[in-house]
This record gives C-alpha cells, sequence and structure tokens, in this order.
C-alpha cells in the first residue's frame, strides 16, 4: 500500500507502525500536543508518537480515575490508554499547555507506569526572560532523557533532527498548497487522516507518506465541479474524520485547518542555529500560534489581537476561505477564553463564524449536523 | 436578584467580623477610583501583594468579587451574561462572573450594573495576570477581560515553580525558576511605573516582605492551635478567615487580624471550648474551593458531631522556618523564593514515599497533627485546577497511608444550578454513617 491508502490504513488502526517498530526493538515515546519538541524526544533515540484517542468510543474506564472536569480528548486519550491502546509505549511527554493537562499529569504516570514520564514546564509567556527559561526547561528535559537512556545528546544529533523535520514539515506544507485550488485536489476528510497518520510514524517515514500522497493526488484531473463553501476549522486536537465528514458531506469543502494536529505543527520551520536549543525554543514558545501562549504587543488591544490571530488572516487569504468553524471541546479554558475575541476578529475580516463546543465523541456530533448544514446554507 | 439570606453563624469573633473587612476591602477599590489612586484587577497567591502595597495601588480582587457575589445568590446574571458573549458556562465561573460583570458595564458605557453587590468593581487602571502552574484563567482572563476594557494595558508576568518528578530532585532547578520568577516580578513593577504615576519605594517593599513573613507565621501558629480537642475553629469559618491571607497580604490589618484570631483560639483552648456541642469527628478538607453560595453546609457537618480542624484550601502559607530560606537580600528574590519553596514543600517527603505525591503528603501530616477520621472533598466543576487529580489523591492515600472514610462531594464554586442541598445532605449523612462504622471497628 502506498499513499492516501496506507494513511488510511495508518489512521484506522492508530499506533500500529509504533507497535511494529517496537516489536523490533525501537523505543518508543508518547507526547501531547503541538508544543512538544519531537526533534529533541528522536535525538535521544526514541520514536515520538503523538497521543490520541478515540472519538468513536465511549469512556468507560477512565471516569473511575480522573474527574470528568477535564477535558474530554484528554480523558478520552487516557481510556484509550488505560485500555492498552498505547502499552507500546516506552515514555511518556507532557507538557504544560493547560490545566488540564498539569493537573493531570499524575494521574497518567501513576495509571500508566510508563519507565520514563517527564512533565515538560512551557511557560505561557513569550518574551525574553520566559525565553531563557523554556531554553533551561528544555535542557532539563535532555538532561532526564540522558539519564534514562544513558546516551548523551550531542548537538550535532539535533541539529540532524531539526533538518529532518524541517522536511517534514515542508512536505506536509507543499500538500496543504494543493488545497488553495478550486475545488482543492485532496478532501478534508484524506487530509484529516494524513495528519493523523503523519503523527504516529518516524519522522522519515512520516515524510514519504506526505509525498506519496502529494504525488498521487497532484496525478487527479482538476475537474470545475460545482462551488461550494471553502471553510476552514479553527480548533484544538480534531484526530478524527467525523466533523470533516459532516462539513463536507453536507456540501462543504475543508480546505484549511488551524487546529493543533495541522497546520500549527507544519507552517513554520525551527531555524537552525549555532546552538540547537535556541532555534529549538524560539520556534516552539514564539513561532507557534497557541491559545496557551499569552501575547502582548505592549501597545493597543488591535495590535494585540494581530499579534494573536494575525495568521488567520492569512490563511483566510490564502486558501480563499468563505466560513469558519471554531470548534472547542468543553472545559477548555485556554481556546474557551478566546471565543469571543477569535469570533470578533475572524467576522471583521469578513468571514462568518459557526462557534460549537461539544465533546471529543462522535455521540454528541448528531445535534451540530443540523447547524453546521444551515451554515452553510447561508454562506452559500 | 439575590436571594435575602440570614447571615451564616460563626464560631469564633475572628470570622464574624470578615465579612465587613471583605466589604471595606471591596469598598477600597472604589474610593480610591474616586480619589484617583491606581487600581488594579489583581488575583490571589500571584505574589504581587507586597509590591501592589509598596507602590500605593488598590487591588480589585475579581475573584472576590465572584464569590461575593455567588454568596449573595447574585451571580447567574453575570454568568449568564458571560454565557450571551459565547463564554462557555464549563469556564471558570470566577472568571465567567467577573466577565459578566465588565460586559455589563460596558454596554452601560462604564456605569455599574444595577444593583451591583457591595456598589460593585471599580473599572481598572491596569490588569494583572499571571502565567504560572496555578491555573489557565490567571493569564487568559485578563486577556478576555481586555476585550471588554481595551483602554486597560495588562500586564502577565512568567511565576512557575518546578513540578513534581519522582527521577528529577526538585532542587536541582530551583535557582532558575527563582531567577526567571525574580524577572516577572520585576516586569510588574517596570508595568505599574510606566503606566501609572507610582514609584517603587524598595524601603517599604523590604518592610513589607518582612511583614507578610510574620503574617505567613502568626496565620500558621494561629491555624495550628486548631489541632485541639475540641478543635475551637472549623474549615467553615476559615472560609472567612482566609481573606486577610489571600486578600489583604501585606497590610498590618492581615498581620493583626492573625494575632487576635491567635488569641481568640488561645483563650478558646483554655475554656476547652469547640465547634461541635459534641465532637465526635475530626475531618480533614482535603481538596476544593467551597460553594460559596451554601457555606451553611459546614454547620449541617457540625450539628452531626463533624468538625473540620483543618483544610489544605485557602492555607497558602507555610512557618517560614520550616521553608529553610536562605540569607537574601533582594526582596523580589526573597518573595519567589519563599512561594517556590511553599509549593514545593511536599515534595522530598512524597519522593521519599514509594507511590505517593506531594498532595498526599500533606494529607497525610495533617491527618496525623490534627487526629483526622475522615477526609472530604469538593468537586467544582467549573474549576480545573484545583479539583481535577482529587480522585487520585484519594486513591492513593488509601495505598500509601492506609484505610480512611473519604467523601467527594460535587458542585461549584459560584454556579448554583447544579447545587442540590437534599442530595448534599443525603450524602453527608451516610458520610457520617460510614465513619461511625469505621470508628466503632477500631
Amino acid at each position: 500500500m502506498r499513499g492516501l491508502a496506507l494513511a488510511d490504513g495508518y489512521y484506522r488502526d492508530y499506533g500500529c507502525r509504533a507497535k511494529e517498530l517496537k516489536g523490533e526493538g525501537k523505543r518508543i515515546m508518547g507526547y501531547f500536543s503541538a508544543l512538544t519538541p519531537v526533534e529533541i524526544i528522536s535525538a535521544a533515540g526514541f520514536i515520538p508518537v503523538r497521543m490520541k484517542g478515540n472519538v468513536n468510543e465511549p469512556i468507560t474506564k477512565a471516569d473511575a480515575y480522573m474527574e470528568t472536569i477535564v477535558c474530554p480528548f484528554v480523558r478520552n486519550a487516557f481510556d484509550s490508554a488505560l485500555k492498552g491502546r498505547f502499552d507500546f509505549l516506552d515514555g511518556i511527554v507532557i507538557p504544560h499547555t493547560c490545566d488540564s493537562f498539569s493537573r493531570t499529569y499524575d494521574i497518567w504516570t501513576y495509571n500508566l507506569q510508563v519507565p520514563y514520564s517527564h512533565f515538560l514546564n512551557i511557560p505561557h509567556l513569550t518574551d525574553d526572560p520566559s525565553l531563557e527559561f523554556f531554553k533551561e526547561v528544555l535542557a532539563t528535559f535532555i538532561k532526564t532523557l540522558e539519564r534514562v537512556t544513558g546516551i548523551k545528546i550531542s548537538e550535532k544529533c539535533l541539529v540532524d533532527e531539526v533538518k529532518t523535520y524541517n522536511k517534514n514539515r515542508e512536505a506536509m506544507r507543499q500538500l496543504y498548497g494543493l488545497r488553495r485550488s478550486d475545488p482543492p485536489l485532496i478532501s478534508g476528510v484524506e487530509m484529516t487522516k494524513v495528519l493523523a497518520a503523519a503523527m504516529s510514524l518516524p519522522s522519515d517515514e512520516s515524510t514519504d507518506l506526505i509525498s506519496q500522497v502529494i504525488e498521487e493526488v497532484k496525478r487527479r484531473e482538476k475537474t470545475p465541479g460545482e462551488k461550494s463553501a471553502r471553510i476552514m476549522i479553527v480548533a484544538d486536537q480534531i484526530d478524527d474524520i467525523a466533523l470533516v465528514e459532516i462539513i463536507e458531506k453536507a456540501g462543504g469543502q475543508m480546505v484549511m485547518d488551524e487546529t493543533s494536529i495541522g497546520s500549527k505543527v507544519y507552517w513554520s520551520d525551527v531555524e537552525v542555529t549555532q546552538k540547537p536549543i535556541d532555534g529549538i525554543a524560539e520556534h516552539y514558545l514564539r513561532k507557534i500560534e497557541f491559545p496557551t501562549i499569552y501575547r502582548d504587543t505592549g501597545t493597543t488591544y488591535q495590535d494585540n489581537l494581530e499579534a494573536r490571530f494575525g495568521h488567520i488572516r492569512q490563511l483566510v487569504k490564502d486558501f480563499k476561505i468563505n466560513g469558519v468553524i471554531l470548534f472547542i471541546y468543553r472545559y477548555c479554558d485556554p481556546y474557551g477564553f478566546e471565543v469571543p475575541a477569535t469570533k470578533y476578529y475572524v467576522e471583521s475580516l469578513g468571514i462568518p463564524v459557526l462557534y460549537l463546543e461539544d465533546e471529543y465523541s462522535t455521540s454528541t456530533l448528531a445535534r451540530l449536523k443540523t447547524r453546521i448544514e444551515a451554515f452553510l446554507e447561508m454562506i452559500g | 436578584m439575590a436571594e435575602e439570606r440570614k447571615p451564616r453563624k460563626t464560631a469564633t469573633e475572628a470570622a464574624a467580623k470578615v465579612p465587613k473587612m471583605v466589604k471595606a476591602n471591596m469598598m477600597a477599590n472604589l474610593k480610591a477610583k474616586e480619589e484617583g489612586k491606581p487600581v488594579a484587577y489583581s488575583f490571589i497567591v500571584n505574589a504581587y501583594d507586597e509590591i501592589l502595597r509598596a507602590m500605593d495601588v488598590a487591588p480589585a480582587w475579581v475573584e472576590s468579587y465572584s464569590g461575593v457575589c455567588a454568596a449573595k445568590r447574585d451571580a447567574d446574571r453575570f454568568l449568564g451574561k458571560a454565557e450571551s458573549e459565547n463564554f462557555s458556562r464549563s469556564l471558570c465561573t470566577y472568571a465567567t462572573c467577573g466577565l459578566g460583570f465588565d460586559i455589563w458595564r460596558k454596554e452601560l458605557n462604564g456605569e455599574m450594573p444595577p444593583d451591583a453587590p457591595w456598589g460593585g468593581l471599580a473599572k481598572p487602571d491596569i490588569i494583572l495576570g499571571s502565567g504560572q502552574m496555578l491555573c489557565d484563567p490567571r493569564y487568559k482572563w485578563p486577556q478576555a477581560a481586555q476585550h471588554y476594557l481595551q483602554d486597560v494595558p495588562a500586564y502577565v508576568g512568567g511565576f512557575y515553580w518546578p513540578p513534581f518528578d519522582r527521577n528529577l530532585d526538585h532542587k536541582e532547578v530551583e535557582e532558575y525558576y527563582v531567577k526567571y520568577a525574580v524577572k516577572g516580578l520585576r516586569g510588574a513593577i517596570a508595568f505599574i511605573e510606566k503606566h501609572t504615576q507610582k514609584r517603587m519605594d524598595w524601603d517599604k517593599l523590604e518592610e513589607l516582605v518582612d511583614l507578610v513573613d510574620r503574617t505567613w507565621n502568626i496565620f500558621i501558629e494561629a491555624y495550628e492551635l486548631r489541632k485541639a480537642i475540641p478543635s475551637p475553629m472549623d474549615t467553615g469559618d476559615a472560609m472567612n478567615t482566609m481573606v486577610p491571607l489571600a486578600f489583604m497580604l501585606g497590610t498590618q490589618e492581615a498581620y493583626e487580624f492573625y494575632k487576635d484570631l491567635y488569641d481568640e483560639l488561645k483563650r478558646k483552648n483554655e475554656k476547652k471550648e469547640g465547634v461541635a456541642a459534641n465532637e465526635e469527628y475530626r475531618l480533614l478538607w482535603g481538596a476544593g474551593l467551597p460553594s460559596w453560595f451554601a457555606l451553611s453546609d459546614f454547620q449541617y457537618f457540625n450539628a452531626k458531631g463533624a468538625v473540620f480542624p483543618v483544610e489544605r484550601t485557602y492555607r497558602e502559607a507555610e512557618l517560614i522556618s520550616r521553608l529553610e530560606l536562605p540569607k537574601m537580600s533582594d526582596p523580589l528574590e526573597h518573595i519567589a523564593r519563599r512561594w517556590i519553596r511553599y509549593w514545593t514543600h511536599w515534595y522530598d517527603r512524597a519522593r521519599h514515599r514509594p507511590g505517593s505525591i506531594p498532595e498526599v503528603e500533606r494529607l497525610i501530616e495533617y491527618i496525623g497533627d490534627y487526629k483526622i477520621d475522615g477526609v472530604v472533598f469538593h468537586q467544582a466543576f467549573s474549576c480545573r485546577t484545583w479539583h481535577s487529580g482529587i480522585i487520585l489523591q484519594a486513591q492513593i492515600l488509601k495505598k500509601v497511608y492506609g484505610e480512611i472514610p473519604v467523601l467527594i462531594l460535587e458542585g461549584d464554586i459560584v454556579d448554583i444550578s447544579t447545587y442540590n442541598e437534599a442530595d448534599t445532605h443525603h450524602r453527608i449523612d451516610a458520610f457520617i454513617e460510614a465513619m461511625g462504622t469505621a470508628k466503632s471497628k477500631r
């Protein structure tokens, strides 16, 4: 299998490749969020695998160990872990992005009992003192990895990983580029599968998979088709096709995302700096737009809005977006507190916004279907 | 409209004084505004207490105001206002109640919302937030509030402490955490100087840092008098007596309050005057903010012979000598190190007990020191920070300490819609019964 079919396989049996590699003696590290520096994990000799849940499966075990007031994505992923889906992990890295992670780190480590675990204390700020602090945090992270592996992580090794992941990002951006045409060469459903598959693979395999998909979809004939609404989704971790399927079955085209498994991961490269940790810190703290990172220009509120959401303006323009779906998980403080500002900013661009709050589950999606259909009808 | 309620009876004279203090504290920001003094929206435990007092900036405590609205059962209209702006009901209700207030005031072109409890909150000149471990709203709320207060500058400083890691001694990393926190505090001073006419009085700051040390000490010394049997004060009162520590830290009044409390508890102990007529069970309030609209539930416990001589909640202080602070000449370093040592105080004990975590070590310390029979937790649905991990604490407690009856109550801090008094009382009854059985087996 190659290309989209291969991506579909990795998507459906998430983690299957990591399991195989584990069988071959490789070490696997689970991690969360676009803010975890995968380059460091790889440089330590682990294969980083992004954690996900399963929206089709009800939470049946997690509630005995984790409060229901925690983010539904975190609860669902934890439920999956308790059910053995991530039994191949040699370790887990949980970044300090939000309360749902910082307050459940002990729950994860206590119940999973993986050989290595680390809470990566990412600051919420981007000023110079925060950047310096973040470099110290990363140095501590490296130290703990060296202790567990007994192997020194060299600067050369870090630079190599930075270059490898930059190639991966570049490939994914090329694929995103094929969504600019009208209609796009790759559907939102297909893209979501590729994004999910890519985060479950070693970087070289991930890049190879993306290149195969690019080759495959480029061969597709451009059909004029009926013009339909070009939708961008703004959300955290949308790692399942269910929501996208609703949008596309209702006649919309999901042509862009601003999600934590999508463009947030791939939109910028890590600069190769003399001290590799400098480029890595700069990238993860300052280049990735994330609601858990507080941005303040020190000037006006409008300037701050531009600093927080200016990238959305660019994406709207580049991908000719007609409508934005702002999808927030319940109990999510970082995204939840941003809803009025995000909505205000996007609407000020003349783009209508549909705000949805829901669970990380397909069981509740049906009630959103009508609202999505009405939204698509409205924007035409 | 607010539901008229009788004031709750308190066991101590000190606690009875608090509502007036809270009101005076709230009115202070309105008065400061009238007098042209700068007002800052602030959040407790953000470590700016001494700085604000030394620079003569009036803090307007937004969390406290939401708590007041809740206690008066008058929060729903503000929560509704925030919801109408698409702030989810599942977000921190301290924040959404405060945001509802700001939204409403903006709609009224700066006028106070009608019948705002205790005259409302003054419009701030600055907003002070904090990026830290305690909770997300500490930096997201200022950002969200700015949407309705666009001409008000905000500052968010970094103030983190090392996370507990069984494989890494926190002392290995403490220095860079302190260094970063000091920069965050220095940034706050520069911000205040830039946006107000105020200048830092460094001599005064040093005096206030010392005053806060002494306040922490007298607070702990007073609270430790509650170890007596019968206990002279319980958590019901502590939810009042925490006010000076949380909202008036860095003032002589706060220090004097705990000195008076110390004297009062000592007198009560000499007379063997307890909270409950018949003290049968001693409980630990293990975690969770209370339902401010249902503080009378503590009296329901008392009526059943159960008292809470100790609580984890709003006990953000420790005897300074126990923190083993080194000698420091920089008052900002003192503030930073004091807080960081406080937050990591129970780490060593947790590292030395297999399977334990710092939160549980703290519970175990209190269970022993205060001769506790059972532990009660409260899980507020809208606050992840204090209320996630409660199940784990209960599980680890059982594993590393042993069998002890545990009750986990559910509700919220501000939002009354999830609260059911009859159901809560039934659960308390069942818990008391379970404790009776456990006690008789012992």
